[in-house]
């Protein structure tokens, strides 16, 4: 283990809206500093090289897979995780509630990063088609669902959301 | 009957609010004050014999506080479900790549990881068995002391060749189906420490938290009172964690050092060591008469169990069990053998051996169907088990068969009813491919056995509470993996207490606070855990109309006990009650550039009634994708014996773009008269009957009976090919 991977930098970031600031080691996860460093553990770990999306996080308005992203690139930016979602008067938001009418949710374990994604689509396309809907979500993997359940509640989340405005 | 208020809804899941805040704590996401992490040193070969294990460099590396290997194990250093024949850490020789050589705890995962390069382990290197036919051979090293062939079984009904001499039609087929890996999206993980009262505790992922606590305390040579389960929810299991993985390690760990420990497997490390869908060969030969009854159904079943038992034996017995489908035929002869090799190792997956013998079974009845010119689901019909018939392995079905039903509700549907317009029509993008593009319509039926058996203990204990605020609580040891099974239990304690759903919370799968309910497994748990809550609930209202309420309010426990048939053919052998499905399946091939798309699927599902509809639509949907993950996409693959492809990018999953949008499931509810409210499960039967309809589809399609999975583009393109020429 060269000297290089122990050297720490400084970080500081907005996560959920609140300012973070701490030292991590230059080869650090973003998902390592948000489930064992600051302990919120809504981000899931499921394969570890960005193919399932367990681990979605939303990074300056975009889905990124928080095992893939070095954590000293989030210095600066805004992050929101599963933990951060919940509206103002500390209600579920309109994608959770939305997801669990549904019955989106089975084993649960891939549902934070499902959110994740979906949270990022809507913010950028308020409208999807179901195909948008699903291209979108190619890359958050569920093994106990097929998909159905939780695309009707991304569509159902788009109408809820579409009539608020 | 009055009518029901809560069982058949549709509630909100009790769960789904803590798991869509991220606030559900999984098996993965348990930290605790001064925990180790612990990482596993498994084996650098598929075969060998392990020469020495020097873990001093290891134990140097700074942060480390353990290097454990097989002489630290102070039980039994053995575990698996059926045979103990899995050692917990190897001491002389490794079988597969999952082989755990030796344990290393140390203050963070770093060290660990670093200390586990750092073991030195010197082998000798062994020829792997790689062929199950050439491992059965009398001359073959044995990977076992009795010999390579963990199991073998031969049933016999009538006389296969006098069925063979009236057949108008005989159809021999040789099928191939491959490694499947669960892939439950969180990996195996838990924690262990001493709790208060001094119990080795392990919270973990498994799927029956009693047995875990004997297998644990058999390797510890502790009480079983001593040691503590708990399971209640994990990230997906699908059989995939029935057996141990990370629970024996851990509490290995925490008895060592006293200390807690973690562990959490990376994906590649999942797929190397956990029990698999046993890969199989099967060769059929059945034959029907001119007015396509079926007369004869011969085949010889090889499924590959790899390196150790674990449930191998009982997976054979259920794919002879059901190599004939759910259909009368009074005339067979199978054999089956499940073989040790060097291949990994696989136990118990969704389907359980009926997953693999659907596939023959179902893909011989539409070439059978095809050579006699009948409508494919005419003929199943035609040829359906009854109750009272005489089943494949020659008893009488007599429980309620619901496979007519669903075969006709099948008929009744769109996709079947109109398949000559689904067939025509084109969907908007492959329009301009039209002169490639093929469509197809298959079916399959299936049945799959409910509970584990005759002669397997088979019960469900639960306790039930009812508290002076008139809140109930339920208390079972299985466990919620994601069915929704913990929600079914609530609405019929709900439903039979007569109270408001609200008021009902279901406690899970902990040895020290629920009592033993069973495993979560072979579509088991509405069923059994229901009924014993039916059971409870009558007792607690007795108790209620007796006593007042005091402030621990009143408890009662009352254990149920599956019926099984009245013969015993093997170790789980016959059943006694069955699920019932039909599926049928709508694809697209693109013959220029061998692409499939699955476009439609409709499932028919008979589960007895159905208590959670949201859940039951959920798992048939899920099973639906799972089925095209083993028609087009999934096998592990191996190079004598080592594992090629360990994480997503190379063990491809059903994506949101390769599961149809279109999915219909239609609960055909033959109500079950022993079941609660007459359920039975469809955890199983919501998968199994998927992957040979998609194979029919094709066959419909460009006229190729692929017999080999998964069926790849590339597949396609070379049958496309082949029949040009």
């Amino acid at each position: 283990m060269g000297p290089e991977r122990n050297m720490k930098t400084e970080i500081a970031f907005t996560l959920n809206g609140f300012p973070v600031s701490l030292s991590v080691s230059a080869h650090k996860r973003l998902l390592d500093v948000l489930r064992y460093d600051l302990g919120l553990t809504g981000t899931k770990e499921g394969c570890g090289e960005g193919e399932c999306g367990a681990c979605t996080v939303i990074v300056d308005g975009r889905a990124v897979n928080a095992c893939l992203y070095p954590a000293p690139e989030v210095d600066g930016r805004r992050v929101v995780t599963i933990e951060g979602l919940m509206d103002p008067e500390n209600e579920l938001s309109v994608i959770q509630k939305t997801f669990v009418q549904s019955g989106a949710i089975q084993c649960g374990f891939c549902s934070p990063g499902m959110i994740m994604a979906t949270k990022a689509l809507l913010d950028e396309n308020p409208d999807p088609t179901d195909e948008e809907i699903r291209a979108a979500l190619l890359g958050n993997l569920c093994r106990c669902t097929g998909y159905v359940q939780i695309v009707e509640a991304v569509r159902l989340a788009a109408e809820k959301l579409e009539k608020r405005r | 009957m009055k009518a029901l208020k809560t069982v058949g809804r549709r509630p909100r899941r009790l769960d789904a609010e803590a798991k869509v805040l991220g606030e559900l704590v999984y098996p993965s996401d348990r930290c605790l004050e001064g925990m180790l992490w612990v990482e596993v040193v498994r084996s650098a070969h598929p075969h060998a014999r392990i020469e020495s294990v020097d873990t001093s460099a290891a134990a140097a590396v700074a942060g480390v506080v353990c290097v454990l290997t097989a002489k630290d194990v102070p039980g039994e250093n053995a575990f698996g479900i059926q045979i103990q024949d899995m050692p917990v850490l190897c001491h002389d020789r490794v079988r597969y790549m999952g082989d755990a050589v030796a344990l290393v705890a140390a203050e963070s995962r770093a060290a660990a990881r670093e200390a586990v390069a750092r073991v030195r382990v010197d082998y000798e290197v062994l020829e792997p068995i790689i062929d199950p036919e050439q491992a059965m051979q009398p001359d073959a090293p044995a990977l076992h002391p009795g010999g390579n062939i963990l199991h073998r079984g031969h049933f016999q009904k009538g006389d296969v060749e006098v069925g063979f001499k009236k057949s108008a039609v005989i159809i021999e087929r040789a099928y191939q189906v491959p490694m499947m890996d669960h892939a439950y999206l969180e990996t195996e993980a838990g924690v262990s420490y001493y709790d208060d009262s001094g119990s080795l505790t392990v919270e973990s992922c498994g799927q029956y938290v009693y047995r875990d606590q004997t297998q644990i305390a058999r390797a510890l040579g502790l009480p079983l009172e001593k040691v503590r389960v708990t399971a209640p929810y994990t990230g997906g299991a699908f059989g995939g964690k029935d057996e141990i993985t990370v629970q024996i390690h851990l509490a290995l760990v925490t008895y060592h050092t006293k200390r807690p420990a973690k562990m959490v497997l990376s994906r590649d490390e999942s797929i190397v060591s956990h029990t698999k869908r046993h890969p199989a060969r099967m060769w059929y030969k059945t034959g029907a008469s001119k007015s396509g009854k079926l007369l004869a159904v011969w085949c010889r079943l090889v499924s590959d169990t790899g390196a150790y038992a674990s449930l191998g034996g009982p997976v054979l017995n259920l794919m002879m069990e059901h190599c004939a489908g759910p259909y009368l035929v009074p005339n067979v002869s199978v054999d089956g053998f499940a073989v040790y090799t060097n291949n990994g190792f696989s136990g118990a997956f969704r389907g359980f051996g009926c997953t693999q013998a659907c596939v023959a079974i179902e893909s011989q009845m539409d070439l059978m169907a095809r050579a006699l010119r009948r409508d494919p689901l005419a003929f199943r019909r035609d040829n359906v088990l009854h109750k009272g018939d005489r089943a494949a392995l020659d008893y009488e079905m007599k429980t309620k068969v619901g496979a007519e039903a669903t075969i006709r509700a099948a008929g009744r549907g769109k996709l079947y009813r109109t398949r000559g317009k689904f067939k025509r029509d084109r969907s908007e993008h492959t329009r301009s491919m039209a002169p490639y593009i093929k469509r197809g319509v298959g079916v399959a039926s299936q049945m799959q056995g409910l509970g584990l058996g005759v002669g397997l203990p088979d019960y469900a204990e639960v306790e039930l509470n009812f508290s002076p605020d008139g809140a109930v609580t339920v208390r079972a040891s299985t466990s919620e993996l994601g069915q929704g099974a913990y929600t079914a239990y609530a609405q019929m304690a709900a439903e039979c207490m007569g109270v408001p759903l609200e008021k009902v919370r279901v406690v899970g799968a902990d040895t020290k606070t629920t009592p033993d309910s069973g495993t979560t497994t072979a579509s088991r748990t509405t069923y059994a855990v229901g009924n014993a809550i039916l059971m409870a609930a009558g007792k607690l209202r007795a108790e209620l109309d007796k006593r007042a309420v005091g402030l621990e309010g009143i408890s009662v426990r009352e254990t149920f006990h599956l019926p099984v048939a009245d013969v015993k053919l093997g170790d789980g052998l016959p059943h006694l009650l069955y699920s019932y499905g039909t599926h049928v399946a709508l694809v697209e091939v693109n013959t220029l550039t061998g692409e499939i798309a699955v476009l439609a699927v409709e499932a028919y599902l008979d589960g007895g009634r159905v208590i959670f509809r949201t859940g039951f639509e959920g798992q048939s949907e899920g099973g639906v994708a799972q089925g095209i993950g083993y028609a087009l996409f999934e096998e592990v693959l191996f190079d004598r014996g080592r594992f090629l492809n360990t994480n997503f990018d190379t063990y491809i999953l059903p994506t949101s773009m390769d599961v149809p949008a279109d999915i219909r499931t239609v609960p055909v509810e033959v109500k079950e008269d022993t079941g609660p409210y007459g359920a039975k499960g469809v955890s199983e039967t919501c998968m199994v009957g998927v992957t040979p309809a998609i194979l029919n589809a094709l066959h419909d399609a460009i006229g190729v009976r692929f017999t080999r999975l998964p069926v790849r583009a590339e597949d396609v393109l070379r049958a496309v090919l082949e029949r040009r020429r």
